[in-house]
């Protein structure tokens, strides 16, 4: 009877140990980009890419829709990919642009070449406003509410999934 | 053509597997006759099949045979042959061939080293490492075989990373397999015993070279690995208790305290249940770690093959194997067994089992360290890094004591309350280690708490060593355990080096143009000059630095490699000693080089050590083998 | 003059050990990040891009006297938990030091279950 009772759980156990990794299998394992979901965007101050004069503050409180900020440059290979999803979210969507640690004719090139979605476009040439905001790899995507909170965060080439995601939390 | 061969080779390997199972079957159920020379015949043809298969893998690797999958991933033409070859094992597809071949290799020397063992615990050992062949035969032809074709064949490979370039991590695969995929072995071995009712002491007589073998070559392979990275990865660490790395290290853990806990059973016919959990533990970490390292769970320097459907395989593999073990040994650990477990305080039986309580403590936080932000993220999606500080923090204080009871432990007596025969001695190793701890600190101006604690312990265990050495009379040389004392003293000074490693070694980062000078911590670093070299498969620039520490001058020329194929660049480090503590340097090829370029110096105390300790322990496995003939006891 | 000598001097020890001081806090601090961009190294380790820029910003964190708990609060803020190569002390984290610690009772309660302890000697044989 012992016995028994010693070879079910022992096979409980295992198949609990079974299901556990087994989920690991698909769990993170890498950074958590949730941790800064609806928290506020931290500030700070963008130069404009046209005019160093011009300067702009994010987050913008008094901002009545949803708005996208996107870090990108011109060497980064998935930002091309990522471009077109880009140009359709313009009209849908303000879409503020962080240039990073890039030079500045590429990235007008680039522009140029693949066309502009931002309604503004900042510069980061160290990369310190990106590790501001809590960016660690380009591309990345925040959309952030009319309360300056971030309600989405991507890291990577923006596609199909992220772009229906993006529709859904700005009606 | 050779692909096609080679595939099919593995494919008759493992109907040739199946029969022979089938044979034994048949042998046992159907026959009852115990003659097994068609079942060992075929499972002998069943290893040369394998080994075939797998010398026809090296040879495709060898002639840059594109036309196979894994080949034409891991190689190219411009490739030195030594790395072409080793590239075989250096893939998951390729690796998991050597896995098996191992498994099988280690049935064969079974079979050829067990004649005077009666036929049926012989053909019963066989019959169970075949269906653990079996099984990692099916997950190698239907999940990763090496021998998978691409179509239309290329022109050129992709190439090797740079990394594994390198003569040490060629080799260091093989001797990790050789090591924990050796475990198998002798839990085929118990597994038969439980079930012919044959689980006692004589089996532990058998069963512990079949742990000490394995247990030798996963010890050279681990100390092996650590030495790579610190020469090779260009930080100064020897080791990151990265996951990977404590993915060998359980097995390891888990095997010592198995060959303890063995000499036990042997010998005074106790601990029958530990063995046989210990057993099962060791192997299931092996598989366990393999899953770890091939499945993409890890985040880690050295994850290879991220897979997650062959996690799966293994995984269900792992559960599989553990859970039949654990039934057996549920329903047929012997009853009245001769195993009793009385033990008496101040005993060495009684020391050897408070050591394995030491040695599954020390395995219990290497696991939770290593699997808990596995666990976290899966139950609560959160991710957090277990570092090295929490392993060194948690395991110092438990591995002081450990040190004292390794030392006292060998001198006690069987079954005997030695407190009072030992009380003399515990004493004199006490005084003469604070007088050599004082004299340490005292010469090295350190009088840090945890420093004085660690140089204490390992001394005290180092002298231990000596005192047994020293005192070994001519007519109790059949009672020295040769090899016991190598792997202490090994484990003494290993502790005692890594103590003096980390408090006394120096770390300087620095920029510094052609010319340039810096100067801290009493050490000055010149940057003299600069030359470049082309090799077949990269572009280097070295970089000739001198270092002056104490009135003593190092020339090093550390350099920065531009690989062709795959494009990479490598930071090679230049390395001289200065006694046992080495003199460290490696460049940065990162940043912007009109600000200078970065470099990064170690002295890395009593390092020489370390690998000297590392050594030692490995011999006192190897010991074993030679006076295996000549000993009596231990 | 020689007052102006032996201030300058003064303040220049003062300085050196601040540097060192400082030297080793910035190498304590990139030893505990993560290099998010690498696997399984510190900032320390790290040569990659990335792991510049977060170590430039650190230090002019801690220039400016952050403390070191100020960094590592900044830094989780952004990156979570798992940016600390020192878990942190949380309650999630608790489980990493309680499971040892039952183990070591657990594994005493066994011992002491499963075995007959005694004092005396069990039989006459001298083995050694």
């Amino acid at each position: 009877m012992k016995k028994q009772f010693e070879i079910y759980i022992l096979i409980f156990i295992t198949v609990i140990f079974f299901i556990t990794f087994y989920y690991s299998l698909e769990a993170n394992n890498k950074n958590n980009p949730n941790v800064m979901l609806y928290k506020t965007l931290p500030t700070i101050e963008l130069t404009s890419f046209n005019n160093a004069n011009l300067k702009q503050v994010l987050p913008i409180i008094n901002e009545d829709k949803h708005y996208l900020i996107n870090i990108w440059s011109s060497w980064c290979v998935p930002c091309r990919d990522e471009h077109q999803t880009l140009m359709k979210l313009k009209d849908k969507i303000k879409i503020y642009g962080i240039n990073y640690k890039d030079k500045k004719s590429n990235a007008v090139s680039f522009l140029n070449e693949l066309g502009n979605p931002f309604y503004f476009t900042g510069i980061d040439r160290d990369g310190s406003l990106a590790i501001e905001i809590g960016a660690y790899g380009i591309p990345e995507t925040y959309v952030t509410n009319s309360k300056g909170l971030i309600v989405f965060k991507h890291v990577g080439p923006l596609n199909e999934k992220t772009y229906l995601k993006i529709n859904e939390i700005i009606k | 053509m050779i692909s096609n061969i080679g595939a099919i080779l593995l494919i008759v390997s493992f109907v040739t597997t199946c029969f022979s199972l089938f044979l034994y079957i048949k042998n046992n159920i159907i026959c009852k006759s115990a003659v097994y020379t068609k079942f060992f015949l075929f499972y002998k043809s069943s290893f040369y099949l394998i080994l075939f298969s797998f010398f026809l893998l090296s040879i495709s690797f060898a002639t840059s045979d594109f036309s196979i999958i894994s080949v034409y991933e891991n190689s190219h033409t411009d490739k030195p042959l030594f790395y072409k070859i080793s590239a075989t094992w250096g893939n998951h597809e390729g690796s998991m061939l050597l896995f098996v071949l191992v498994i099988s290799l280690y049935g064969i020397l079974f079979f050829q080293n067990s004649k005077n063992i009666n036929e049926s615990l012989r053909a019963c050992t066989i019959f169970f490492q075949s269906i653990i062949q079996l099984i990692f035969l099916s997950f190698l032809i239907f999940t990763s075989n090496p021998f998978d074709k691409i179509v239309p064949i290329p022109n050129q490979g992709l190439g090797l990373n740079p990394i594994l370039q390198d003569p040490l991590l060629a080799i260091h695969p093989p001797f990790l397999y050789l090591g924990y995929v050796g475990f198998s072995l002798v839990f085929s071995l118990m597994l038969s015993a439980m079930i012919l009712n044959q689980y006692n002491s004589s089996w532990a007589s058998i069963a512990k070279k079949w742990v000490v073998l394995p247990w030798s070559f996963l010890s050279f392979g681990i100390g092996l690995g650590s030495f790579w990275a610190y020469y090779e990865l260009g930080w100064g660490g020897y080791w990151f208790w990265d996951p990977v790395e404590n993915a060998s290290l359980m097995p390891w853990i888990a095997s010592t305290a198995l060959i303890h806990s063995i000499v036990v059973m042997e010998k005074m016919k106790k601990l029958f249940s530990w063995t046989a959990i210990l057993t099962i533990l060791t192997f299931v970490l092996s598989l366990f770690g393999t899953f770890l390292v091939r499945s993409g769970v890890l985040n880690s320097v050295h994850a290879f093959a991220n897979d997650p459907e062959r996690g799966v395989y293994i995984l269900f593999i792992i559960s599989i194997i553990t859970m039949s073990s654990l039934v057996i040994y549920i329903l047929k650990f012997p009853k009245k067994s001769e195993s009793n477990d009385s033990f008496v305080l101040f005993s060495r039986d009684f020391s050897i089992l408070l050591n394995n309580y030491f040695l599954i403590f020390i395995l219990t936080v290497v696991i939770v360290g290593t699997i808990y932000p596995i666990l976290l993220s899966v139950f609560t999606g959160e991710t957090i890094s277990v570092g090295p500080q929490y392993y060194n923090t948690i395991l110092a204080p438990f591995i002081f004591i450990f040190l004292i009871l390794m030392a006292t432990g060998p001198l006690m007596k069987w079954n005997n309350n030695s407190l009072i025969l030992m009380k003399q001695r515990i004493f004199l190793f006490f005084v003469v280690s604070i007088f050599f701890t004082f004299l340490i600190s005292f010469y090295l101006n350190k009088y840090n708490f945890i420093f004085l604690l660690g140089v204490l312990c390992s001394v005290y265990l180092i002298v231990s060593v000596i005192y047994e050495v020293a005192t070994y009379k001519k007519n109790f040389f059949v009672k020295q355990n040769f090899s016991r004392l190598f792997s202490h003293l090994g484990f003494g000074l290993l502790i005692l080096a890594i103590t003096l490693n980390h408090f006394f070694s120096r770390e300087i980062t620095a920029k510094m143009h052609l010319g340039e000078s810096f100067f801290q911590q009493g050490i000055k670093i010149n940057f003299l000059k600069s030359e470049s070299n082309e090799e077949n498969n990269y572009d280097e620039l070295f970089g000739s630095y001198e270092v002056i520490k104490d009135n003593k001058t190092f020339i090093l020329k550390p350099s920065i490699r531009k690989y062709k194929q795959p494009k990479q660049f490598t930071s090679e480090t230049s390395i001289k000693n200065d006694g046992l503590s080495d003199v460290y340097i490696a460049m940065d090829y990162a940043g912007d080089p009109s600000t200078g370029i970065g470099v990064r110096f170690y002295y890395n105390y009593s390092v020489r050590l370390i690998w000297i300790s590392f050594a030692l322990i490995t011999i006192g496995g190897i010991v074993s083998f030679v006076r295996r003939r000549n000993e009596k006891t231990i | 003059m020689k007052k102006i000598l032996f201030i300058t001097l003064l303040a220049l020890c003062v300085h050196t050990q601040f540097a060192q001081a400082s030297a080793e806090r910035e190498l304590r601090i990139y030893k505990n990040i993560r290099c998010l961009v690498c696997q399984g190294q510190s900032l320390n380790d790290s040569n990659s891009d990335f792991a510049i820029d977060l170590k430039k910003v650190i230090k002019k964190k801690i220039i400016n006297n952050q403390a070191d708990r100020e960094i590592y609060k900044y830094l989780t803020e952004r990156y979570g938990d798992w940016v600390l190569l020192n878990p942190p002390l949380k309650k999630n984290t608790i489980l990493l030091w309680v499971i040892p610690g039952i183990f070591v009772i657990l594994g005493l309660v066994v011992i002491a279950r499963r075995t007959h302890l005694s004092f005396k000697n069990k039989d006459k044989l001298r083995g050694l």
